[in-house]
Order: structure tokens, then sequence, then C-alpha cells
């Protein structure tokens, strides 16, 4: 899908938060949010489940009214929800918002109606749309029919119709087949070759790192992290992560691992434990030997950082449940 | 007006949604068909062949029901499903409800026309004032309209809402004494009559049949009165929802 | 019998089966009685209804089971579909019968005229268990609950009529009157003529046993369609 754009100045603030907090009564869903979103950008929205990722969304869109702060669109702070910049945002919800009842075609001609573009345009766009989710040849069935990768495949088109500038993106791939998911990241690239400023919003490290320019970590309602990917990294950088399978994880004492010198956090995760120690400590043989004592090793291995360790150091804990992944 | 475009949209979905084309057009058809054979030889008290007074009530009976996809659509799109995608598009929410709902009215009219059409060429049924009856049964059919957003907006669970709409029409035939004969009291005589909108439907055709347009725009005008009333309080009930 | 517990604890858990499986056969008690017919109260001849639609809102109970999974989560467990099926029908006629029993001893209590209410009573019991065993067979050609319940009810509207619950069977043409034999409702109908006129004992049996009839086909059917 090609993107051609007159309007686009570079490195303008396509939307910004400034100190927004939102409260659901005396619990503070978003605490005191500050977010900048740059033209061009590809930003990885980081955070386990119920860290407040959708309803920073749905403020950011204007869904849902904040109690305080301020936010700005495309510029415009005084009316940021114009049906103006409206024209220019396009949302993939979380859920799968598409109408049962229509063809995945008439589904894309409702969008592409309601964002005003012309007959021919609309036409075109629909093709162009249906083509850049690979769902060229199913346009006229109707997606009740297809599979959940499809439909999530279908739920994204329906955000393009009108090239947003400015695109957000909600869990996109949320319960679909890895296939279905690698067809999205690919979308998704590219879409950024296009210029396509991108909120991404996942709870899948893996796909961050794949796709983003840069990351915001966000946990219990506050951003807690910004940086690319490699900035991030470079935060832990000066730990070790070794992983050690154990028979019977619940028997060895974290407690006691945390003591030994060097040691900075340990928790068990399945049946393994995850030992964060400072770089250079050379605390291996004694962590062993005491895993050893309480339970067989079956298996150790050594990890480079990532997003995860990024996470889980900043955190005390795993972006996704073991039983998820 | 980009609400405009959805329109058609909105008809396809009401088409398709074969339950309520069941529901509204099939099932009072085969209703109609049965009764017809059934009574084809009885006469009421005025003379009136009874399956002529049974296909009048059928057709409005249906009526009752026609919010169901009005109230199943606003509720899947503006609460529910497709809240948030709805929401960040560049149009107005209230309109394109408002938009739901005169779709609803239309699709409701015309399947009444259907079964009016189909009674008086396959089953010989003579409608004297089809422009009377095209009326009341707009009026009908929007006012269940209203109802039917009224109790979607005003309780939460859209289940307990359906019940309620269900309720409003299954309430309305019993009121009418269509199934037994309702104990004579203040409030069973005045939900029987003037307070049922099935009865008032049924009574203003009858007069309108019978020449007596007074007492037929009398009768349709307290329907109207009832829509222009509800419609107010529909409209606060949408917004105390935030629509 | 866990899952015959359960069956029960899920039925009464829901507020609108509550209130379907309460209000409603109890406001049947306080129907008037005809002019001429139905020879019953009203409460009694339209008890029929209620019991078909009770029917098949219990029996979606197992559509829904079939569509979530949970019967295939069953599947693997130490349970035979046999017993599945047996304890969550058995909850549901208990139920049923409770409801006969409430309408009739109830109506009894309130001073209604039922002739023989004993016998009555028998004639609901049957006519319930045909209700479910159908409404099983119903289920087991869909996948959606809403569709099936649905499509039920219009079935509903048809057979009730057609099978002379709303209207006498007597003003109905030949063929119609005829054509009626085949729904149980007719069957209903017929057994609370008996009621009210029968003398002949062989004729409430036969009544019965049609109504059984229903219910053993129709078992039969809808057991075979397992879960998955």
């Amino acid at each position: 899908m090609k993107v051609t754009r007159n309007e686009r100045v570079n490195n303008m603030t396509i939307a910004s938060m400034q100190g927004v907090i939102k409260r659901y009564g005396s619990h503070v869903v978003l605490d005191y949010i500050d977010l900048d979103i740059q033209e061009g950008e590809i930003i990885g929205l980081l955070g386990p489940n119920g860290a407040g990722k959708t309803t920073l969304i749905q403020t950011l869109t204007g869904m849902i009214p904040f109690d305080r702060g301020k936010i700005e669109l495309f510029g415009n702070s005084k009316n940021p929800f114009s049906n103006q910049n409206k024209e220019r945002i396009g949302l993939v919800t979380q859920e799968i918002t598409i109408f049962e009842e229509l063809t995945a075609k008439e589904n894309l001609q409702f969008f592409a109606g309601v964002y005003g573009l012309k007959r021919q345009e609309k036409k075109k766009r629909v093709e162009e749309a249906l083509e850049f989710v690979g769902l060229a040849d199913k346009g006229n069935k109707v997606p009740a029919r297809f599979s959940g990768g499809m439909k999530r495949r279908l739920n994204i088109a329906c955000a393009l119709t009108h090239r947003p500038r400015f695109l957000i993106m909600d869990e996109p791939t949320v319960g679909i087949d890895p296939q279905s998911r690698n067809y999205i990241l690919e979308a998704v690239k590219k879409l950024r070759e296009n210029g396509t400023t991108i909120l991404y919003t996942t709870h899948y490290m893996e796909e961050v790192q794949a796709i983003a320019s840069s990351v915001t970590i966000m946990d219990q309602g506050q951003i807690i992290k910004n940086g690319t990917v490699e900035e991030l990294i470079q935060t832990v950088q000066h730990e070790e992560k070794v992983r050690i399978d154990v028979t019977d994880p619940d028997s060895v004492p974290v407690n006691s691992l945390e003591k030994i010198a060097g040691v900075k956090k340990a928790i068990v995760a399945g049946s393994q434990i995850i030992i964060i120690s400072t770089f250079g400590s050379g605390n291996l043989d004694r962590i062993i030997t005491l895993v050893k004592e309480h339970a067989g090793v079956l298996g150790i291995q050594a990890d480079k950082p990532n997003l995860e360790d990024v996470f889980l150091t900043l955190t005390g804990k795993q972006l996704r449940d073991k039983e998820e992944e | 007006m980009r609400v405009l475009s959805t329109v058609k949209f909105t008809v396809l979905r009401m088409a398709r949604n074969y339950i309520v084309l069941l529901l509204l057009l099939v099932i009072p058809i085969i209703l109609i068909t049965i009764f017809s054979f059934i009574l084809s030889e009885s006469v009421t008290e005025t003379g009136v062949p009874y399956h002529y007074q049974n296909a009048l009530t059928m057709v409005l009976v249906f009526q009752l029901f026609a919010g169901a996809i009005v109230m199943y659509l606003i509720d899947h799109d503006l609460f529910k499903e497709n809240r948030m995608r709805i929401y960040t598009l560049p149009f107005n929410q209230r309109m394109y409800a408002f938009s739901i709902m005169i779709c609803g009215a239309g699709y409701s009219i015309l399947l009444g026309v259907l079964l009016m059409i189909y009674t008086q060429f396959v089953l010989g049924i003579i409608w004297a004032n089809w422009a009377w009856m095209i009326y009341i049964i707009s009026l009908m059919a929007i006012l269940s309209i209203i109802v039917c957003l009224i109790f979607t907006f005003s309780v939460k669970k859209y289940k307990i809402a359906e019940r309620l709409s269900e309720l409003y029409g299954v309430g309305f035939v019993v009121l009418a004494g269509l199934f037994f004969p309702m104990p004579e009291n203040i409030f069973f005589d005045f939900f029987g009559t003037y307070g049922n909108p099935l009865t008032l439907s049924i009574m203003s055709i009858n007069e309108m049949g019978q020449s007596n347009t007074g007492k037929a725009w009398f009768q349709a005008n307290i329907l109207l009165v009832a829509i222009v009333l509800l419609f107010i309080v529909m409209l606060n009930l949408g917004r105390r929802r935030k629509l | 019998m866990t899952i015959f517990r359960f069956a029960l604890k899920r039925v009464f858990g829901n507020t609108t089966n509550l209130i379907f499986l309460t209000i409603f056969p109890i406001a049947c008690i306080f129907l008037p009685k005809g002019e001429g017919w139905p020879f019953l109260p009203y409460g009694y001849q339209y008890f029929g209804i209620l019991i078909l639609f009770i029917g098949i809102r219990l029996a979606t109970i197992i559509l829904e089971d079939r569509g979530k999974g949970v019967v295939k989560r069953l599947a693997v467990a130490p349970v035979s579909h046999f017993q599945y099926l047996s304890q969550n029908l058995l909850a549901y006629s208990v139920i049923l019968i409770l409801q006969c029993a409430i309408v009739v001893y109830g109506g009894i209590l309130f001073g209604q005229e039922l002739y023989q209410p004993s016998r009555l009573f028998l004639l609901f019991v049957s006519f319930c268990f045909a209700s479910l065993a159908i409404a099983l067979a119903w289920i087991s050609f869909y996948r959606r609950k809403d569709t099936s319940f649905l499509l039920y009810m219009s079935l509903i509207f048809l057979i009730v009529v057609l099978g002379g619950l709303i209207i006498p069977i007597e003003i109905f043409p030949d063929l119609l009157k005829r054509i009626a034999v085949i729904f149980p409702t007719y069957w209903l109908a017929e057994g609370l003529n008996w009621i009210v006129f029968g003398e002949n004992i062989l004729d409430f049996l036969l009544i019965n046993s049609v109504l059984w009839l229903y219910t053993i086909v129709c078992i039969i059917i809808g057991s075979t369609r397992k879960i998955y």
C-alpha cells in the first residue's frame, strides 16, 4: 500500500500526553503519563495485562475523559479529538471489531465511507487494503467464515483504508497463529517504510524488538522507562542472567540465593530458577552448589539480555505468565 | 453528513440478520396462513370474516417486536464490541444511532407492508385503507423501537434489556386479551384499551374502516403523543449513557 | 451424581431461569376459566406451552456446554457421554416435575376445578418428558445457542396452534385436523379434554403412550450426536 502525503512534516510531534491522570474511583489507572510520539516513529508500548495500555489508548483517542493533564494531537491541544484529527488516526482494536453480517469488502467500504472517501478513491483504497492484508481473494466472503488470523487481518485493514498518519494498534496479534502474526508484523514494517507513525501495544516483547524504533514500558498505570530497544537493553548490560532447570523448583530457597554476593534477583519461573547477578560477580559456583542442595540440576543456560530482562529488572516480574507463552 | 454513507450497510446488516427476518416475516406469514385456513368460515359479531381481523392483529402484533434489531445494533456498535472503533471514527455517534433507528423503523414498516401484500394477494384479505394501515404500522414500529432503546439505555445488562423488550411485546398481547380474558378492573381496562398500543392500533384501523375518521385520528394521536414523550425520555437516558 | 448436582446448581444460578421456573408456573394457577373453551382454566391449557419453553431453555445448557467445549473436557474425564446426558436430563426432569406439582396441587389449593388432578399431573409429567426429549433432539442439530432457541420458539408457535392448544381442534378444516395428530401438542390437548370428559382409562393410556413414544424417539435422536 503506497502512502503519499503532502501534509507530512519531519519531526513533527504527532501525539503528546503531558501529566495525564485517569482514575476509576480511587484506583489510578493512568498515573501521570508523559508521552511524546514523533512523526514516522513506531513506538512499542510494552506492559503486562492490566498495565493500563488500553486505557492509555482510549484516553489518547478521546474515547474516555481523563482527570488531569493535557493531550495534544497533530499540534492541536484545544480540541485534540476533533473530526479533522480523527480522520488522521486509525485504530486497530484489541477485540475484533468488524461487522460479521457484512462481507470483508463491505466492512472496508463502511469505514472508507465514514472517512469521507469518494466513490473511485474508495474502491481503489478498499482493494489496496484487502491486498495489503492478504485477503484480496476473500473480499466477497463474510467474516463468519474466516479463521481467527484472517479476522485479525481484516480488523487491521478496517483501520487502513483512509491511510492514517497515525495508526494505533492495540494488541493486534492476540490469540492468533504464528503465520498470521508474521504476516501482521511484516505489514507493520511496510507501513513504517511508508512513513506511518505507529503506536503498537503488546505484551509480546519479541514483537516490539522486531518492529519498534523506540519502546515505552508501562506497569501499573505508569510509564517506567522510555528509549530505543538498544538503549533499554544497555541498561541491563551490566547484569548476567542464568537460567537453571531444576527438578523441584519450589524447594529451592530463593531468599538464600539472593543473599549470595552479586545476586540481584532470583525468581522461580515454571521449572526454572532465573538468577540475575551483577556483571562479573563470579558467583555461579556458589549458586549451583546451593541449588543442588535442594533440587536436582537438569541444565544451566546463560542468556543475553533482552527486553524481557529489562522489564524483569525494572518491575521484578515477567511480562507474561509462563502459561501464556 | 458522513453518517449517510453508513445507511446502506446498516440496511444490509438488518436484511442479513436471518433470525429477524424469520421472526418478523416468515413466522407471521405462516401463522396468518394457518389461522386463515382454520378461521376461513368464521365471522365476527359485525359480520367481518374472522381471519381478516386475525390478519390485522398479527400484522400489528409483530410490530411490537420491531425494536429488537435496532437495540441489538446500537448495543453492539455503541456500547459493546464495536464501541472503541466507532468512537474513534470522524462522525457524530448520536447521528449514527439515530440513523440505525430510522433504518430499523423503515425495515420494520417494509416487513409489515410485505405482510399486507401477502395477505391481500395470497389470502384475499382486503385492506380498505392502505395509507392508514401503513401509518399505524409506522407508529407501532417507531414506538417499539423507542421503548426497546429506553430499555437498552436504562439497564446495564443487555440481556435484561432484551428480556424487557420481550415482556413489552408479549405483555401487551396478553393485556389486549388475545390469549385469555383479562380481569375487569380499572388497571386491566386501561391497559386493554387506551393504555395498550396494540389495542389502540387495532381500534384505530377498525374505526377508519368504518369511516369514523375522528375516532381513528384520536386513537392514532394517542400513539403519536406516546412516541413524542418516550422519545424525550429516550434522549435523556441516551445522554446519561454518554451516547 | 456430580453432574446432576451441578446441573441443578447451574439452572438455579441464573436469574432469568429462576424467574422462568418459578413465576410463570405460579402465574398459571391464577389464570381465569374460559367461557365454553378451554374446558380447564387457561393456565392449565397454556401450561403445555410453558413446558415447551422451559424444555428448550434447559436443553440449551447442554448446547452451551457443546459450544464452549466443556463436553470435550468431560469426554476425556472418566465420565461416559451417557452419564453426562442422563444426569443432566434427570436434573431437568426433576425441575419440570416439581413445576407440574406446583401448578396442579397449587391449583387445588387455590380452588381451581381440575376434575382429576392426579391424572392431570401424570399427563403434564408425560408431556414434560416429551418436551425435554424434543428439545434435546432439536439442539443436536445446532451449534449456536441463540439460533437454536429462536428457531425453536418459532416452531413452538406453530405446533401449539396446529396441535389445538390455542384454538379448539373442532373448528379446524379436515386436512388440518388430520395433520394435527403428528404434533405432541395435539396429544396434550386430547389429554386435557380427557381429564374433563374422559371415561375410558385406555384412552388416557394411549395418549400418554404416544407422548412417551415421542420421548423415546427424540432421546435416541438427541443422544446420537455426541459432542464434537
